[in-house]
């Protein structure tokens, strides 16, 4: 019998999911004796068009990690789906957007602008940006667009399982190849974690959630054995998926949310804006003005990791203002 | 007189999207070569109005190989 085949590919992303897959350590050896890998950008010489030659569904298993944010990220993502008989959006990139969706608050011109002419290494008089096609001397190239709106991976292709994590720990990957090998995957449209919450997981005592200010990690010293958000620290953990294995709130630091809203909850921030609002204790509209100002940047903070998935999606910006 | 182009597509084994092209003469000889990044996250822009003790949280994520 073949072996069965996978494929794995990051579009925008920082490589932290692919390594995540060799952090299975001696383990690697079993998923590549039990598996051809048939495209591996970071670790296989494969190119595209080895891809586009393959008959569609070739690929058993397609683990995508990042978010997509230009065209070509795009069509490689309708490439693999194509050729893939089941699309796992792998980490929080693929699955909500991660950290590279905190540009949803932002645009594309904006960035461009920032990185092309305002970074104190950018010497460009000639105001050149990225074009999508450049004609040189012995020919044209081509890059990418740049999308204004970082999107997830089942925003532009249908996806079967979701398994989220910055990065997805190597336990929730050994089982998923396990599952994946023995035939006993889930139901589709399974996300492959805890069905608690991470605040259910976190084994921090816990006593009144009542709080009357909140504190900046470096401005207070938090107690390790006790709930961080007790202690006017915001933590993500009540609005965050479990199955992480605590690794934040184990090192004293508070969760910022990559393992996505937990099950029957749509929109992470506002769960996370409503577990707080519960508990902080206001003394008045000077209380509650003081209280709003001690959040230093609520909106890149419950939706550190979930901005593409969110609601809102992106920061609206209104016409006239961008024309500024 | 470019009669061919190479194209090589992605870059593989290496943190980063990376493209080469490759343009030859009549002569078969490599008349220029240009490697593209065909992709930006914009982390300049989007760390900017984030708290700065959140940094070392969301900048690991440049580069995590």
């Amino acid at each position: 019998m073949p072996k069965p085949k996978i494929a794995l590919y990051w579009a925008a992303a920082c490589g932290g999911c692919d390594v995540a897959v060799l952090d299975t350590n001696e383990k690697i050896l079993d998923i590549a004796n039990l598996t051809d890998i048939v495209f591996w950008p970071i670790a296989l010489d494969f190119k595209y068009h080895h891809v586009e030659e393959m008959a569609d569904g070739a690929i058993d298993l397609c683990l995508f990690n990042g978010a997509v944010r230009n065209s070509e990220q795009e069509e490689i993502a309708k490439l693999l789906r194509a050729k893939s008989k089941v699309m796992v959006a792998f980490g929080a990139c693929a699955c909500f957007g991660g950290i590279p969706a905190l540009a949803n608050f932002t645009t594309r011109n904006e960035i461009f602008e920032r990185v092309y002419i305002e970074s104190p290494s950018s010497a460009n008089k000639n105001r050149t940006f990225p074009q999508t096609l450049t004609r040189v001397e012995e020919g044209e190239l081509e890059i990418p667009e740049m999308f204004d709106t970082v999107m997830t991976l089942a925003q532009v292709v249908d996806v079967e399982y979701f398994i989220p994590g910055c990065p997805p720990p190597v336990d929730i990957i050994l089982k998923v190849v396990d599952l994946f090998a023995r035939g006993q995957l889930p139901p589709v449209g399974s996300i492959i974690a805890s069905e608690k919450t991470c605040c259910d997981e976190c084994e921090r005592i816990k006593e009144e959630k009542k709080i009357d200010r909140i504190w900046r990690p470096h401005q207070i010293i938090p107690d390790p054995k006790k709930c961080l958000l007790e202690q006017g620290i915001i933590c993500c953990g009540p609005a965050t998926r479990g199955g992480c294995g605590l690794r934040c709130v184990k090192a004293n630091m508070p969760c910022r949310g990559c393992f996505g809203p937990p099950p029957e909850v749509i929109d992470q921030g506002a769960k996370l804006i409503s577990a707080i609002a519960s508990i902080y204790q206001g003394d008045g509209d000077d209380g509650i003005d003081r209280m709003l100002a001690e959040i230093v940047d609520p909106a890149g903070t419950f939706y550190r990791f979930g901005m593409a998935a969110s609601l809102l999606k992106r920061k609206r910006i209104l016409q006239d203002k961008r024309r500024e | 007189m470019v009669t061919k182009k190479i194209t090589i597509n992605p870059i593989t084994r290496l943190e980063g999207h990376g493209k080469i092209e490759i343009f030859l003469n009549d002569a078969g000889e490599v008349a220029n070569a240009y490697l593209q990044i065909p992709e930006l996250r914009g982390f300049e822009k989007f760390c900017e109005g984030r708290p700065v003790e959140e940094l070392p949280r969301i900048v690991p994520r440049i580069c995590g190989v």
